[in-house]
């Protein structure tokens, strides 16, 4: 039986893999000179992917129907022992009920070199161990054994899956640099998968050949003992081959949604059954997939449903309001302020699906929490409809094909007197036609009869903010200075404002302001407006006093501590786009009345740069007069999201204004 | 290195005392027990019943008004278990601001987590979760559960205060047991002794609390232990899965870990070999320690697995030699039977390991450990070895170990010893800094550091942790510049009982000097300004705790561009207090500015009176850190 199988394997192999264009290895079999790495490809990595092989195909099972059969093979050499997480392996399993995802001849083993000769350590099944993590995913974990500096680790097995949809995915990328990726699909042609590819590598093969395979299909009888029937089926075979070479270790950079829209990577998603099987679409499109949903126990049905147990709340929260805006604003207002978010990338209801439980236990998921605001919603005869989107940090979803694993996240739309409101009303801070800056990420579907797209672009949220500081001499003590400062937030900013004022208070909220200046300052009088209006940005507003150093030089920052001081892009180098949550406006107006007895003898230059021809500027303009310095400061981008190219620019530009916003103004005691 | 032994700080216990309606009325608390509370304990009764050597029933209830959502925290659920502790029941209720009830627990809302973290490869932990998810305040909680314990090596300890924020209305701590049953008790912060009496034929020993103000938590305080009311219990005898134990003194404690390790040292022939061939040329047993402590370390990892007594009894020492990976436990009992093989002996050493809590009590033989190393007793010095780290030179424990007190373990049972302390004469910085600015502001640093240990403990991570992309990565990001380039660096270690790491930088900071004008603006402490600033306090209540203690020393020169003089020079500062000492000065030399900096903190106790001076002190050093020297450009 077992050389059956390696029979096979190598019979696969031969016709997948032309010699020139083959492994740079023979799995199992590890020779002293495979501990050098002739290829020394990225010399900081502290591990090195030798080879990764991947391979998918289906059989008939005795189920009656297919099983896909997904074979993995790697080699890795540990340079370091800072590449000893690579003998930690989780294998996942997908499980359904009583079915789950087999893992078989799972094979790990150790080879190290000891006197010129390889010594193996093979993994001990017992020190396999299983870990349920829900009721859909199953790992097995385990270690290599044996693992030194300088060990060459191979890992080999094979998932056998009953669950025709999930046929794997394969990164070509990861943590440490990979010399050799290789993935082989051989597909029927009575299956249709849609291919999803990403990434920036030149694939080093990619080719499509026609092959061909006989399945056999058992049906047992539906009683014990009963017959069997046998099918067999012959079909041609489209075999896929892609192979990259020479893959760098991928690599996180600041103000990247998600890594995940980068990684070179390519997934399938199985769309259509065709002849000689009942022919099928299985991946639908947007409107049966809508459909279904909205027919979904734990998604749509319960929205339409008599839903009477709202009644006596919903007259509570109501009362007599009667204009529909402001009623949706008050039902908007109570799901937020009274149930907890448990879970913010969920899709479906937990369980079944229960909405009436939700209530009541005050807790959900973003997609209950929505759900029960959409039901409440229409219970008031006002329209609601859930849209699904998928957050920044989740990877942006695909607009064409319908594919629910890209979603994560639940809001509401509801569209009274022509105008459209959304709501989420799982986040506490968030206010009425609000979404967080991370939804706003591209394409999301409204769920409804017609499923008409939508989009949040990061680009089209403008964060604006204008800061005004004046100072001016104590007429009682012309030593002393007194201030006054105020602020009108940005909307995001706001919102962050309002969960540390929460969280921590506003009296070490304010304390921290005041040791955020480099003078001893005294704050006075701290206002924080729009604290509960949480649909308007926050005006911060305090008083503030400080005395002037005795020294014949002084020298004070006019940015008073609102500069930026360290420039957001410090890498020399991007390979990903830079995607900032928002494009940035931010003014900042100083007038400084010098007190009498110095004299002001420099100030900053005045500047303006534009940022690529009208996609912003940055503007720093003084001046002086009659004891008083002005200053006018703006910064503003319009958009958010920058090409890799850019990022120089973006880099330089940055760099420009933390220039200036270290800039002094010099006073001189009068002699 | 890990943490494993996990120091179980659980508390339980009634039945009687029920909550009539409106008892947790929000309006029958006291306004005093408002002030900075976030939520008050209305109530807790902790029962833990000892029945037998082998089994004990702790009963937990208690009632929490949430006045807040920063109090929302507390009330929820959260109770670990495992193979050793099972919890058998729970009941909880929430109440509105009248103390009327509005709803029970369901059975079915109760969350059944993993309560292992990644780093395990296997663990039985297991946490029972619960929530209300209320947000109308003030609100009350209440939760009630049984937690069988079926091994007595760790009694609860009664800490009813437990963090700040937190008031107590009432709190009881009742340990019952047969009247001929032994035990030990310490209370700190709870000055009367415990209520005896009899009660169903048992003895009955009564702590309590009532009306207990929040504690607001204060930079340098002491450990929470030391500041509010604590009661530790402890068994004599106790039984753990078959083993029997005594804990009534540390050395027969030290015994029942001696047998749980006893037979476990025996070595497969050819690590047998491996080891004389390694060692029966050298000469001392310094330095056939250090050797097979290198042999140690160059051939195994740290992999954690935690299964029922596997939790405190360590691994065989063949086991570790096949596999090459085991948890703080087997790797030191490995170190030990490698040592044993050729005549060294070695004591077995539980710890509490951590750098910031150092809490221990000597006189209570209990529990409170968590980790293990081995001390290694020779003739002039103990040298102490941290087996989880394949990289520490050996006889260095750095922060996570060093200065507390340890139980070592031999086969005459366990001692009390403390590790070595690194003090601020040890804990050295000193750095060299050549830079060269010129007119448009731009600084080309040179610096050479020296770092000692505690001090070169963060960098011994990063740099034998992450690879050398990523460390530059860091270093592009953490060094306090505003724009700046990692031109060159490198790192050399000098490992020894005093390990040093020999830092070369060099950078190019674009805009570090301020031009304005005519005028350049230079602060010459490039790279160590003191980052803390402190708020004056109106009233402190506890001391001072300072633990980590330091010197910094620097010397910088910075070339100035031709033609510009010196407009304004910062003035020399010297201080002197109990919290230490600084001095920074700066003069020109020709084209150079030349800075000298030092600084030296001291660790310790000292009264709440101080924190007022510590705060002026790190005022004083913030603003001398910052100051700049003003150069102009000569005219003509």
């Amino acid at each position: 039986m077992k050389t059956c199988i390696t029979a096979m394997c190598s019979l696969l192999l031969y016709f997948f893999a032309p010699a020139q264009d083959k492994a740079p290895v023979k799995f199992g079999k590890v020779e002293p000179a495979d501990f050098e790495i002739k290829q020394v490809y990225d010399t900081g990595a502290a591990a090195v992917v030798i080879a990764d092989v991947g391979e998918s195909y289906f059989e008939g099972n005795s189920k009656g129907w297919f099983t896909l059969i997904f074979k993995h093979k790697k080699r890795v050499k540990i340079i370091n022992r800072n590449g000893f997480d690579v003998g930690d392996v989780q294998v996942s399993l997908y499980s359904q009920g009583t079915d789950e995802e087999r893992l078989q001849d799972l094979k790990a083993i150790t080879y190290n070199l000891e006197n010129g000769k390889v010594v193996e350590t093979k993994l001990d099944n017992s020190a396999v161990f299983k870990e349920k993590i829900n009721k859909n995913v199953i790992i097995k974990k385990f270690t290599f054994p044996a693992i030194k500096e300088g060990s060459i680790v191979e890992l080999s097995y094979t998932i056998a899956s009953d669950f025709l949809f999930n046929l794997q995915p394969w990164e070509f990328q990861g943590t440490y640099p990979r010399l050799w990726s290789e993935y082989n699909v051989k597909m029927p042609e009575f299956f249709n998968y849609v291919f999803l590819s990403q990434g920036y590598r030149p694939f080093h093969i990619k080719k499509q050949e026609s092959g061909f395979q006989s399945f056999t299909i058992i049906e047992s009888g539906g009683t014990a003992g009963g017959s069997s029937d046998r099918y067999d089926i012959r079909a041609n075979t489209s075999d896929f081959k892609w192979v990259i070479k020479d893959v760098p270790a991928l690599k996180e950079e600041s103000f990247t949604s998600t890594l995940r829209n980068h990684i070179q990577r390519i997934s399938f998603q199985l769309s259509e059954y065709r002849k000689p099987l009942v022919e099928r679409q299985v991946m639908g499109n947007w409107f049966t997939v809508s459909e279904n949903m909205l027919k979904r126990q734990d998604f749509g049905a319960l929205l339409d449903k008599n839903n009477n147990w709202l009644d006596d709340e919903l007259k509570r929260i109501c009362g007599s309001e009667t204009n529909l805006v402001e009623k949706a604003k008050k039902i908007y207002a109570y799901v937020r302020d009274n149930f907890t978010c448990t879970d913010y990338s969920a899709l479906y209801m937990e369980g079944e699906g229960n909405l009436k439980q939700v209530f009541s236990k005050k807790n959900g998921n973003v997609a209950e929490i929505n759900l029960l605001l959409a039901a409440m919603l229409r219970h008031e005869n006002i329209n609601a409809d859930p849209i699904i989107l998928s957050t920044r940090e989740h990877g942006i979803t695909n607009e064409l094909y319908p594919l629910m694993e890209k979603f994560n996240y639940v809001v509401i739309i509801s569209t009274i007197n022509n105008s459209d409101y959304v709501m989420d009303a799982s986040r506490p801070e968030l206010g009425f036609n609000k979404l967080a800056a991370n939804c706003y990420n591209g394409h999301g579907r409204i769920i409804a009869k017609d499923p008409t797209p939508v989009y949040f672009i990061a680009d089209s949220l403008k964060e604006k903010k204008v800061t005004s500081v004046i100072m001016l001499p104590d007429e009682k003590s012309p030593s002393k200075i007194l201030g006054g400062f105020t602020s009108s937030l940005g909307y995001y900013e706001s919102l962050s404002v309002r969960s540390q004022l929460r969280e921590n208070g506003q009296e070490a909220f304010f304390k921290k302001i005041k040791e955020a200046y480099t003078l001893d300052v005294t704050l006075d009088k701290p206002v924080v407006d729009s604290m509960t209006k949480k649909e308007d940005p926050i005006q911060l507003a305090y008083d503030f006093s400080f005395e002037m150093p005795d020294e014949d030089i002084i020298y004070i920052n006019p940015m008073m501590g609102e500069g930026i001081k360290e420039n957001y892009f410090k890498a020399a180098e991007r390979f990903y786009p830079v995607e900032m949550p928002f494009a940035m406006d931010e003014t900042y107006i100083l007038d400084f009345e010098v007190p009498k007895g110095y004299s002001i003898d420099e100030i900053p230059k005045s500047a303006k740069v534009a940022y690529n021809d009208g996609e912003g500027f940055f503007e720093y303009m003084t001046s002086k007069d009659e004891g008083h310095v002005r200053l006018r400061m703006r910064i503003k981008l319009n958009k958010a999201t920058f090409e890799a190219e850019e990022y120089d620019s973006l880099r330089e530009f940055f760099g420009y204004i933390v220039k200036k916003h270290a800039e002094l103004i010099v006073l001189k005691k009068a002699k | 290195m890990r943490v494993i032994l996990l120091l179980m700080l659980f508390a339980v216990a009634s039945k009687n005392i029920l909550a009539t309606d409106g008892s947790y009325a929000f309006n029958k608390i006291k306004p005093e027990l408002l002030k900075g509370a976030h939520v008050v304990k209305r109530f807790e009764e902790i029962r833990f019943s000892v029945k037998s050597i082998k089994k004990a029933i702790l009963y937990h209830k208690y009632a929490f008004t949430v006045l807040n959502e920063q109090g929302d925290i507390y009330a929820r659920l959260l109770e670990g278990y495992d193979k050793i502790h099972s919890i058998e029941s729970i009941e909880g209720s929430l109440y509105d601001a009248n103390g009327t009830k509005i709803k029970s627990l369901k059975k079915n809302e109760i969350q059944d987590r993993s309560g292992t973290d990644d780093n395990n490869l296997a663990d039985d932990s297991r946490v029972k979760y619960h929530n209300f998810y209320h947000k109308v305040y003030p609100y009350t909680v209440e939760y009630e559960f049984e937690t069988e314990y079926n091994g007595t090596l760790f009694f609860p300890i009664w800490l009813p205060i437990d963090n700040e924020h937190v008031a107590v209305e009432y709190s009881s701590f009742k340990l019952i047991c047969a009247t001929d049953y032994v035990f030990r008790h310490k209370a700190l912060n709870y000055r009367e002794a415990p209520k005896e009496s009899i009660e169903r034929g048992d003895k009955v020993y009564t702590w309590e609390v009532n009306n207990f103000m929040a504690i607001k938590d204060e930079y340098a305080s002491p450990y929470w232990l030391e500041m509010t009311p604590v009661v530790f219990l402890g068994p004599n005898q106790f039984e753990m899965q078959d083993y029997e134990g005594n804990m009534s003194n540390w050395q027969d404690f030290g015994k029942f870990f001696h047998t749980l390790k006893s037979g476990r040292d025996q070595l497969p022939d050819q690590v047998k070999q491996k080891v004389h061939e390694l060692t029966d040329g050298l000469k001392t047993p310094e330095k056939k320690t250090e050797t097979l402590y290198k042999y140690m370390q160059d051939n195994t990892r740290y992999i954690s697995i935690q299964l029922g007594i596997g939790g405190w009894q360590p691994f065989d020492a063949s086991y570790v030699a096949n596999k090459k990976y085991g948890d703080c436990k087997a790797l030191t009992n490995y170190m030990y039977s490698l040592l044993k093989e050729i005549g060294i002996k070695s004591n077995y050493t539980l710890v509490k390991a951590g750098g910031n809590d150092k809490f221990f009590i000597p006189d209570f033989p209990s529990s409170q450990f968590n980790h293990v190393i081995l001390s290694v007793p020779l003739e002039k010095d103990t040298m102490w070895l941290e087996c989880t780290s394949q990289t520490l030179p050996a006889g260095y424990l750095s922060g996570f170990t060093s200065d507390r007190y340890v139980l070592a373990i031999n086969e005459n049972g366990g001692h009390l010893i403390k590790t070595p302390k690194y003090s601020w004469k040890e804990n050295l910085q000193s750095r060299k800094t050549n830079a060269i600015v010129d007119e448009a502001g731009t600084l080309i640093i040179d610096a050479i550091t020296n770092y000692k240990a505690i001090q070169q403990d963060q960098l011994h991570s990063m740099i034998t942790g992450l690879s050398k992309e990523k460390v530059l990565e860091i270093l592009k990001e953490e060094i306090d510049l505003p724009q700046y380039d990692v031109l060159k660096y490198e790192y050399q270690e000098f490992p020894s009982v005093l390990p040093e790491i020999k830092e070369t930088l060099k950078l190019s900071a674009s805009n570090y000097a301020q031009v304005s004008g005519k005028r350049l603006f230079v602060a010459p402490n490039i790279l160590t300004k003191s980052a803390r600033k402190l708020t004056p306090a109106e009233s402190r209540q506890y001391d001072v705790v300072i633990d980590f203690e330091y010197t910094d020393i620097d010397t910088v020169e910075i070339k100035v561009p031709a033609g510009y003089i010196p407009e304004a020079m910062p003035a020399v500062v010297s201080l002197n207090t109990k919290f230490g000492k600084y001095t920074s000065s700066t003069r020109v030399e020709g084209d150079k500015i030349i800075y000298y900096r030092a600084i030296e903190r001291y660790g310790g106790r000292f009264p709440a009176a101080d924190y007022n001076e510590l705060v002026k002190f790190l005022d004083q050093v913030y603003k001398a850190d910052r100051t700049k020297v003003v150069l102009v450009k000569k005219e003509g």
